[in-house]
């Protein structure tokens, strides 16, 4: 079962099993805090799609499936911008894997590993990679408010 | 949870369209994959996909499409997607599904053009 709580003012947690479908609420959850940030609808889209992304890499990559392995999705709302961060039980990866593009899928049959990293990068304004030595890997997005 | 699409084929001239219902995340593979063979079976040559426009589309489904776009390919059939948001459309550009299938912003305009 997901769990949703506030940790302080303006941030709340959302704490995920590793099921597809799940991620719908951490994509609600982002959605709803930014547009209380006045952020545009175009913006939330694209956080929607980022969140999405970084929870279905944390539940397949990150924790395997693993039912019972959590995905930890935090949001803090600032004045100008959304953090996010989504922590998985899993030991990261040594790199993050490169979208080949669409050509190479298609005509050398490559695979799309990567895809869901792609859209991430170029939809948030800032991504960070981190790796905890207690165990857990954080993927850390940022998204501003358009000036 | 989410459920399998339902999708429903009309047969507009040479073009078949395919009907998508519902969100596209690597759940629609087996529905997709089902209602491609359908088309491909009745000897379709031009392929129409019609989303809904509120939905939710993942990587997975992304990488669904992109898989049946290689079918396409191979196949030498046309294809063209009609019913995306303007955010989904931007990520379709973005990851490279136009350059092997044309968006269209409504269903008369693809007909028009692929017909």
């Amino acid at each position: 079962m997901a769990m949703i709580q506030a940790s302080d003012k303006h941030s709340i947690e959302v704490n995920l099993p590793s099921k597809i479908g799940y991620e719908r609420i951490a994509i609600a959850s982002s959605a709803a805090l930014a547009k209380m940030g006045g952020f545009p609808v175009a913006r939330i889209e694209d956080l929607k799609s980022a969140v999405a992304e970084a929870c279905i890499n944390a539940m397949q990559h990150g924790n395997q499936w693993r039912l019972e392995a959590r995905v930890v999705v935090k949001m803090n709302l600032s004045d100008d911008r959304v953090v996010i961060s989504v922590t998985d039980q899993g030991d990261g990866v040594s790199e993050v894997p490169k979208y080949p593009g669409i050509k190479k899928i298609i005509e050398e049959n490559a695979s799309p590993r990567g895809l869901g990293v792609f859209i991430i990068q170029q939809l948030v304004d800032e991504v960070k990679y981190n790796h905890s030595f207690d165990g857990g890997h954080t993927m850390t997005m940022e998204i501003r408010l358009p000036k | 949870m989410t459920q399998a699409n339902k999708i429903l084929l009309e047969q507009h001239g040479d073009v078949t369209l395919l009907d998508i219902r519902g969100d596209i995340t690597i759940l629609s593979e087996s529905s997709l994959n089902d209602a491609y063979a359908d088309a491909n079976n009745q000897g379709a040559g031009k392929i129409l996909l019609k989303f809904e426009r509120d939905i939710y589309i993942n990587s997975g489904g992304i990488s669904v499409l992109i898989q049946l776009l290689a079918k396409t390919e191979q196949n030498n059939q046309q294809i063209g997607i009609i019913g995306l948001s303007d955010h989904f459309t931007k990520i379709f550009n973005m990851v490279g599904i136009t350059k092997f299938a044309k968006l269209y912003t409504t269903r008369e305009d693809a007909l028009e053009a692929i017909s």
